[in-house]
Formats: C-alpha cells, sequence, structure tokens
C-alpha cells in the first residue's frame, strides 16, 4: 500500500484537504515551514506557508531544504496511517517514544506545531483508507 | 547621564551580575540571541549563548549581526533607568506603546524570550542605581 | 485542623445563545449582591484578595464567576473549539453576566470589573442600567486599540511571555509577591483564550462618543485607573468619567494595570468609599 502523501494521485487532495480543514487552519497558524515526510527510502517535502500547504514535493533533491523531518518504516506508516491506529502509533508524540519514527531537524518549530502536524496524521488517515 | 552597561569599563560587571541572576537564569534558558541595544548614537550588543551572557560588544560594527533591538533617546533611557521610573517607563511594552521606546527585527524572538529580556533590563537599572 | 478562607466555589450551570455552559464561581460574604468580573485571560482568583476582606463581605455577597473557557470553568462540551477561533464579544459578555446574575437570583447586583471588566462596566451601564445599581470599572476607557498581538498565541511563543508582559503592567512600587501572581494567573489561560478575549478590549469595545447617554439616576458609575497603567491610562479613563454626568473618577496613585491583586491594601483605600456610598443606594 503506497503512503498517500508518496502517491501522486492523492497529493493534491491531501494538500486541500488540509487547507480545508478547520483545525488545521487553527492549528498551523503563522507557519511558514518545510517539512520533509520519508518512509523507508522515499520521501517528500510538504510546504506550508503562512498556514496554508503550497505543495507537497516527491522526490526532492538533497539540496533541498526542510526545517524538520518526520520518517518512519513504511511499516511503521501502515499503522500510523491505520482509521483506528494501534498503540504507540496514534500521534507522533507516542510514535517518537514507542512507535519507530523519529522527528529531527529544528525539534523547537516541530515542537511548537505538534498540533498542526497530528492534525496533518489525522487528515492523512481519512485519505489513507 | 552614562548608561553605565553601555560604558566599556563596566561591561564584565554587567556581564556577571546578570549571568549570576537565578532569575535570569531561568529566563533565558535555551535562548541564544543577539540583542542591539541603542540610546541615540551609542549602541551595544549582548550576545546570549544557551541562556549566558558571553560578550557585551560596545560599540559594535554594522556588520555585528543582531536579533533584535531595544533603542530610545538618551533622556528615555534616564527614566527608564531611575530606581522607581515614572509612569510608563517601568515597563518596556509600556514604554513602547506610550512613550518613545522602540523594539524591532526578529520581534517573534524577543517575545518568546521577553522574560529574560525583562530581567536583563531590571538589573540594568539596579546597577545604575548602585 | 485544615485552616480554610471563608471563600466557597461550585458549579452552575448557565444557558447563553443556545449553547449550554458549566461555570464555576465562587462567592463570600452576605448583604448587597457584588458580581466582580476578572480580566481578559483571568479567571475568579483575580478576586480572592477582595473576597477575603471582612470589611467588604460583611456587607456584600461577593460572587466571582469564571466566564467559559476561563479557570475552572472549560468550554462548552457541545462546541468543537479546536475548530473554531475563540472570541468574545460584547454580546456574550453582556448576555451572559445578566443571565448568570438572574440564574444566582442576585437582584440588581454592584457589577465591578477590571480591565475588559472595565470596559464592560462602560458597556453595562449604557446597555442595561436597569439590571445593576452601580458599576465600579478599573482601568476603563472609552477605546483601547492596537493591544490584541497575535504574540498573545502565538504557536512558538509559550504563555511564559503572557506572564512576562502582563507582571509589567503592575506597578514597580506594588508587592513583588503579587506582581507575579498577576502573571502566573495568565501564563496559565488556554492558549487562545487572552487573544480571543482582547478581541472585545482592543476592537469591539468603542464607545467614543456616546458615554453622554448613561443616566447615573439609574445607574451609579465610578471609574477608576492606576496611574502605572498603560494599556488604559489614567488620562484615557478620566477621559471616560468626564462625559459621564454625574460619575464619579479616581487616579489611584501607585498602583498599575491590576489594582485588586498588585496591591489590594491600597486599592482599598481607593475602594473602600465607593462600596460604602453605595450601600446606600438603593
Amino acid at each position: 500500500m503506497t503512503v498517500v502523501f508518496l502517491d501522486s494521485s492523492k497529493i493534491d487532495r491531501l494538500r486541500n484537504a488540509m487547507n480545508h480543514d478547520a483545525e488545521f487552519k487553527l492549528a498551523a497558524r503563522y507557519m511558514s515551514e518545510d517539512i520533509l515526510l520519508g518512509a523507508d527510502e522515499s520521501r517528500c517535502i510538504v510546504k506550508v506557508r503562512d498556514g496554508l500547504v503550497t505543495e507537497i514535493k516527491p522526490d526532492p533533491p538533497s539540496e533541498d531544504h526542510w526545517s524538520f523531518s518526520i520518517k518512519a518504516t513504511a511499516e511503521s506508516w501502515d499503522k500510523l496511517l491505520q482509521s483506528s491506529p494501534p498503540p504507540f502509533y496514534t500521534g507522533l508524540n507516542a510514535g517518537m517514544l514507542r512507535g519507530n519514527l523519529q522527528i529531527m531537524g529544528n525539534m523547537e518549530v516541530a515542537f511548537a506545531y505538534l498540533w498542526a502536524m497530528n492534525r496533518m496524521l489525522d487528515i492523512m488517515r481519512q485519505l489513507q483508507n | 547621564m552614562t548608561i553605565r552597561f553601555m560604558d566599556p569599563n563596566g561591561v564584565d560587571n554587567v556581564r556577571e551580575r546578570i549571568n549570576s541572576d537565578p532569575e535570569f537564569h531561568i529566563a533565558a534558558r535555551y535562548m541564544s540571541r543577539d540583542i542591539l541595544i541603542e540610546a541615540e548614537a551609542k549602541q551595544c550588543i549582548f550576545k546570549v549563548r544557551d541562556g549566558v551572557i558571553t560578550e557585551i560588544v560596545v560599540n559594535p560594527s554594522p556588520m555585528e549581526p543582531w536579533d533584535f533591538f531595544i533603542k530610545a533617546p538618551e533622556k528615555s533611557w534616564a527614566l527608564f533607568l531611575q530606581p522607581l521610573p515614572p509612569p510608563f517607563f517601568h515597563s518596556l511594552f509600556g514604554a513602547a506603546v506610550r512613550e518613545d521606546f522602540q523594539f524591532g527585527g526578529d520581534v517573534e524572538a524577543m517575545f518568546a524570550h521577553y522574560w529574560a529580556i525583562q530581567r536583563m533590563l531590571a538589573i540594568m537599572r539596579l546597577l545604575q542605581n548602585e | 485542623m485544615l485552616k480554610l478562607e471563608a471563600i466557597t466555589g461550585k458549579y452552575g450551570f448557565v444557558t447563553v445563545h443556545g449553547v449550554d455552559y458549566r461555570v464555576y464561581f465562587e462567592e463570600s460574604g452576605e448583604g448587597i449582591p457584588l458580581l466582580c468580573q476578572h480580566t481578559a485571560g483571568g479567571d475568579g482568583r483575580q478576586w480572592r484578595h477582595l473576597m477575603n476582606d471582612e470589611e467588604v463581605t460583611s456587607k456584600y455577597r461577593v460572587v466571582a464567576v469564571d466566564l467559559p473557557y476561563h479557570g475552572k470553568s472549560l468550554p462548552p462540551e457541545s462546541v468543537e473549539w479546536w475548530k473554531e477561533e475563540y472570541k468574545l464579544t460584547k454580546s456574550f459578555l453582556i448576555d451572559f453576566l445578566v443571565e448568570f446574575g438572574r440564574a444566582l437570583g442576585l437582584d440588581r447586583p454592584v457589577f465591578i470589573g477590571c480591565s475588559m471588566g472595565g470596559h464592560l462596566a462602560l458597556d453595562l451601564a449604557l446597555e442595561c442600567p436597569d439590571k445593576f445599581r452601580a458599576v465600579i470599572g478599573f482601568e476603563s476607557a472609552e477605546f483601547t486599540p492596537g493591544l490584541d498581538l497575535i504574540w498573545f498565541n502565538h504557536p512558538r511563543i509559550s504563555g511564559e511571555f503572557k506572564f512576562a508582559n502582563l507582571f509589567e503592567s503592575t506597578a514597580p512600587s506594588s508587592p513583588e509577591k503579587y506582581r507575579r501572581e498577576v502573571g502566573w494567573v495568565y501564563s496559565q489561560s488556554a492558549p487562545p483564550v487572552f487573544r480571543g478575549d482582547l478581541y472585545y478590549y482592543s476592537v469591539e469595545h468603542n464607545v467614543t462618543g456616546q458615554l453622554h447617554r448613561i443616566d447615573t439616576s439609574r445607574i451609579a458609575v465610578y471609574l477608576l485607573c492606576g496611574e502605572y497603567d498603560f494599556a488604559s491610562t489614567p488620562e484615557m479613563c478620566r477621559q471616560a468619567a468626564s462625559q459621564i454626568k454625574g460619575a464619579k473618577y479616581i487616579e489611584m496613585k501607585g498602583l498599575g494595570h491590576f489594582p485588586v491583586v498588585e496591591n489590594y491594601e491600597l486599592c482599598k483605600a481607593y475602594l473602600t468609599p465607593i462600596l460604602e456610598e453605595i450601600t446606600k443606594i438603593r
């Protein structure tokens, strides 16, 4: 199963869903960051500007900028994106502590926008399933 | 009036006093910023690294980086630094909203570390009146 | 044996604009009802010094309610508040307080409020003078624009900024521990609440040119302002009072934006004569 943020047939829908979500709008206020998402060796960058997702860029070159990364194995992403995820895969904090997920880079920013990132995860779950 | 925290002969004392303050120690945690302080033609940059003031650069060159600035005319600094300042010079925020203090640059960083800046200025006020 | 204060707290239910609210309120004393309104981003704890003053509670039933979303009044269960921008409006404030007072059986209470409560004193006098026998406004003004900063609700800035910022709005001569207490309460408010309240305080509330309509024969008006208040200055408060025939204005020397918290002993010297005068109003 292809993870939704790496599925070229779904990334436009994902971007639109995030930009039309009332909770994401609140959580991502003032956010202008680039977030690298990784599943095994595949990657994409989610670009957020002033709280709106302007682009989800698949296979970015290594020199592309990102503020922080959220990476896990494809197997972990399967669990994270289940409609009813198992224990330790319910959110990014849980995933970091117990679920083989890594957040790296500018941790201050990542944690400042944890709410937005967890909401992004919720929206991905809806599209994944 | 001599602004003591800008006196090149006194900067070590200013730095040590602020760094040894228990409230500043808590308030400035994780702070790594450069703060430009200006009183008309006089300038200095407070370099903070991991919550400790590592250097106070008096009369910095224009190339010296800073994250945000706090500036005011000398006469306003004199009021701000009084032991019991008059309204609204008791507060950086108040002095900026109602008087002629100004701040700018990376204000997000400034407000994130506002407690530390407030405490630093309070110590500068104490030093001014010793 | 545990030493107790005279303040008691309870939860009650109020319906406003079709929404049910479970709210927390505290009270102490007996006598004329005195309904207290906390500041933007604050809660009823700000009235603890007043509520422990036997000189007041021997004549007044002092009631301090936490507005919904504040203090121990949680957000209403029927609202998906995590999807909506929180904004306090004049309409909600007035209707909530009037309904709360009515439900609690407060007969034409005296209203006392600070900061946004001070502004509300003016709005109540304008809009429902028959529901209150008097209003006491601390730090009131006609209009205080430009203070609803985004930094009060920014993901990258913690409640510590509110702690430091509001500490600074007190007078430098007020007791340190109570100045810090002001900041402490602010640092505990939920992220969107302070800025959302400032919508009423700094954007919506604007009674410029209207205050002459207040009839102090129907509702007595007392306005007080701390010398060090830079958010709503003594000049602004005096200006408001000067337009209300029969209103009383007092500048409180040595006090800042939070007189009842930062230095109640000094504030009391200004407040007590007013409360005494009000006991003669029917």
